[in-house]
């Protein structure tokens, strides 16, 4: 229990101390502002390409693209602000699990990006009038937190790298951004190139979203097992690499092969 | 009769903080309580004081980058609140430190940019900043970028854009912080040519040794009252009367210190804490006969090292902030 | 003369340091891109009437981002770079500085309309066939001017007010959504509308997309005539925040302060 405390007290501190966002303003304008700004203009731009009839397919998508913002950026700062604060030679050189230390990194943001999510989703139907009144609510929610659970897993990779490189935010933005084109955030994976499909099959939320489109349609698990299962092993993958990475940097880190990581 | 170069009467300054994120409380803090101080031209004059006694405070005050609450400062005449951007023109001021200077730039195009701000004009800045490289001994590394240059070459170009001008006074805060002895020195060699020459210059420090080395004369700043101006001998003769017992001692308890402090020859007491000793040095009137008791009061504890010595600039300077 | 100098240095600086600048990269190159595919996907199946949209909307996000993001924070990151005192006790007026910056970033904008543009004509051959010229450069020249009078109103208000750049972040999107960036703004509800006559450089847009023949509108001299009236008064309000962020800074002490 002391143990399950002294992880979750750690993973609030890192948080506050790491998030560029965890203050008052600064919360607001990125869980509401962010929010609102991105559904409505991807939605308009939408509904100007092909008619208001398509209105909550673009105000669905971006919704659920929400949870990126803090599972990268959120998870890339956590991570990457170590160097840039000068804490990480400290870290490196404490007795901390290595392990709980870089999972504990994406915990916050995971919950924070839930909540993300759940604010698109209402304000798509404030905006816009998604209806929800059909889904399948229990698998909307289990797609929400496997979404959550994936964009943090990349965001974790991302944010080993940017122990090595500098400009953190650079990673952060593109990675943001290029989600909202290869995920069928805003139009079916199936309109991009084949090469291009690749890459979307690789990226956490083009499973998870389109998994949750289909809970909002009504369906049911048996529709929907084998992308979910499919997102989460992409976010797996994604965490598992990450930390290989940040192990391999802090091994080279302490041969004196690393001196960016300081 | 020529004015003062820095003239200030009465200065005050408060800073109003708040606190609180959602019931915000406004927190008034006194960094300046009525500075009066008067610095003749071609002056070289120290300020000296514990960390947050105010001396960024005067400095930043003098160089127009901050209002006062109340009171009134001169530079050159000019008032610093209704004339600000005159003064600008005829002072320069090194802040020192790691920040100040455009780090992905070269040292050259730092030199330049700041002369062209500083409105001089073309050749005179060309052949400004060549005298300046050369002095400064930065020639031949003004075209590498600032974030590899050596913490003392920071420090150097710092100088170096502080002089761009030619200023009639430079104020240079804690300049030699963090150099190493032989950069130090160098700078204070420089800044007592500077001040040969005619400029004025208005330094803050916390080493005395330099403070004592370099200055016509200096004050003592503490919780923004200056407690102490004159020359470094003026002050050193405020505790004249005064001597320094020193001794080196294992684990010295409290009340024996409480002792020594009630001593009525004695007027201050201070405990340094080191690894597997405690230093004690002893403030007093009669050092002689404080020695002499030390035997009796320390009855017990192993005293290894007792020194008497007179005392110096730095003794005047602790009795001064920490009476 | 001496001004002019100033502005002149400023502008290098700010030229040599962008092009060691990551960031930098992102904003000409990366963004445009990002936007000028997701509007060319949507877009072009909706034939060349939409097309300039999408043609021209990466470019205009990025040259906006530019303008707002390095020009809005012009002083706030010799703030954080820690400059500004030395900036500040110079004789000469920190404008100036961001004047010669803010030029640099707007010069260099313009590179961000070639990907949108290469992209559009060699990945999904759409290029912009109905440009009336003149109109297309006086548009261009009174969004030029619009952006710039924009960032100098911000660069006071992001120093005064470190709050403020946290909130225009988080809004950022939404004003390519209100300046019409990437569709007409009269798709937009009423009272979105009312916001966006209020902005300089949605009036500009307007008149830019007409120039491409996206409207049926050609009034060019009622908007340009909006558009650099709000600009000037954007202006003159940065004069004022430039006035009091000195006033401010030299009461509060707080220039130092990142």
């Amino acid at each position: 229990m002391n143990a399950l405390r002294i992880f979750v007290r750690t993973c609030w501190f890192q948080y506050l101390a790491m998030f560029n966002w965890a203050t008052p303003i600064g919360y607001v304008s990125y869980k509401l502002l962010l929010p609102i700004s991105q559904i409505l203009f991807m939605t308009e731009l939408g509904t100007f390409a092909t008619g208001r009839s398509n209105a909550l397919y673009f105000a669905l998508g971006n919704a659920l693209q929400l949870t990126a913002i803090n599972g990268i950026f959120g998870v890339i700062s956590t991570v990457g602000n170590e160097r840039q604060f000068g804490t990480l030679p400290i870290l490196l050189a404490s007795p901390a699990n290595r392990l709980v230390t870089f999972v504990g990194r994406a915990f916050v943001h995971v919950l924070d990006g839930m909540a993300g999510v759940v604010v698109g989703l209402a304000l798509a139907t404030v905006m816009f009038g998604l209806d929800l009144s059909h889904a399948n609510l229990g698998l909307l929610a289990a797609c929400v937190v496997i979404i959550s659970l994936s964009t943090a897993g990349l965001g974790l990779m991302f944010g080993s790298l940017s122990l090595i490189m500098r400009d953190v935010f650079f990673i952060a933005n593109a990675a943001y951004y290029l989600l909202l084109v290869f995920c069928g955030i805003n139009f079916p994976v199936d309109r991009l190139p084949v090469w291009a499909q690749v890459i979307s099959n690789a990226l956490p939320l083009t499973r998870g979203v389109q998994a949750a489109r289909d809970a909002v349609a009504g369906g049911g698990l048996s529709q929907m097992a084998s992308l979910l299962s499919g997102e989460l092993a992409v976010g797996l993958v994604y965490a598992v690499i990450g930390y290989a990475l940040f192990i391999w940097l802090e091994n080279q880190a302490r041969r004196g092969g690393l001196q960016e990581a300081y | 009769m020529r004015t003062s170069a820095i003239q200030a009467e009465d200065l005050r300054k408060t800073y109003i903080t708040t606190r609180g994120v959602f019931r915000r409380e406004h927190v008034e803090r006194a960094a300046l309580q009525g500075v009066d101080l008067e610095i003749a031209r071609g002056e070289l004059f120290g300020l000296l004081g514990p960390n947050g006694a105010g001396k960024t405070t005067i400095v930043k005050i003098f160089t127009t980058l901050l209002l006062p609450t109340s009171g009134a400062a001169r530079i050159l005449g000019l008032d610093v609140v209704k004339d600000p951007w005159a003064i600008r023109k005829r002072i320069g001021f090194v802040f020192g430190g790691e920040r100040g200077l455009y780090w992905r730039l070269s040292g050259l195009d730092n030199l330049r940019y700041f002369a062209d701000l500083y409105q001089i004009p073309p050749d005179v800045s060309r052949r400004r900043i060549a005298e300046l490289l050369e002095i400064l001994d930065l020639k031949g590394r003004e075209k590498d970028k600032v974030e590899g240059y050596s913490r003392g070459m920071k420090q150097r170009l710092h100088l170096a854009r502080g002089l761009l001008n030619a200023p009639e006074i430079l104020f240079l805060d804690e300049p030699t912080i963090g150099l190493d002895p032989v950069g130090a020195r160098e700078l204070r060699v420089l800044v007592r040519k500077l001040a040969s020459e005619g400029t004025t210059v208005f330094l803050t420090t916390h080493y005395m040794q330099e403070a004592d080395e370099i200055c016509d004369r200096i004050a003592v700043i503490k919780k923004g009252e200056i407690v102490a101006l004159g020359t470094p001998g003026s002050i050193k003769t405020r505790v004249e009367e005064q001597g320094v017992v020193e001794f080196e001692a294992e684990g010295v308890p409290d009340e024996r210190i409480r002792a020594l402090r009630a001593l009525e020859a004695v007027t201050t007491v201070i405990v340094d804490d080191r690894e597997l000793s405690q230093v004690v040095t002893i403030h007093c009137s009669r050092p002689g006969e404080i020695a002499a008791i030390l035997a009796t009061l320390l009855d017990g504890i192993a005293v290894r090292k007792v020194s008497v010595r007179e005392p110096t600039l730095e003794d005047a300077y602790v009795l001064l902030v920490s009476g | 003369m001496k001004y002019l100098r100033v502005m002149l240095r400023a502008f290098e600086m700010s030229m040599k340091m962008r092009v060691i600048n990551a960031f930098w990269y992102l904003s000409w190159l990366v963004f445009p891109l990002i936007f000028s595919v997701l509007g060319l996907i949507l877009l072009s199946p909706a034939g060349s009437s939409r097309s300039a949209y999408a043609i021209l909307g990466g470019g205009l996000i990025a040259y906006w981002g530019m303008a707002y993001l390095e020009g809005g924070n012009n002083i706030q990151d010799e703030r954080w770079s820690g400059t500004l005192e030395q900036l500040m006790g110079c004789p000469t007026p920190i404008a100036f500085v961001v004047i010669g910056k803010l030029a640099s970033s707007l010069a260099v904008g313009i590179l961000a309309f070639l990907p949108g543009i290469a992209l559009a004509y060699f990945g999904f051959h759409q290029s912009l066939h109905h440009i009336d010229p003149i109109p297309f450069a006086v548009s261009f020249a009174v969004l030029t001017f619009s952006f710039f009078c924009t960032a100098m109103a911000l660069a006071p208000v992001y120093t005064l007010w470190r709050w403020a750049f946290a909130l225009t972040n988080g809004f950022e999107i939404g004003l390519y959504v209100i300046c019409g960036f990437m569709f007409p703004i009269a798709q937009l509800p009423g009272w979105l509308q009312v916001m966006a006559s209020a902005l300089a450089p949605s009036w500009a847009t307007r008149s830019l997309y007409a120039a491409t023949g996206q409207s049926n509108g050609r009034d060019y001299l009622l908007w340009w005539a909006v558009s650099i009236a709000l600009s000037c008064a954007y202006l003159f309000c940065g004069w004022l925040g430039f006035r009091l962020v000195d006033v401010r800074a030299r009461v509060s002490g707080q220039l130092a302060l990142a």
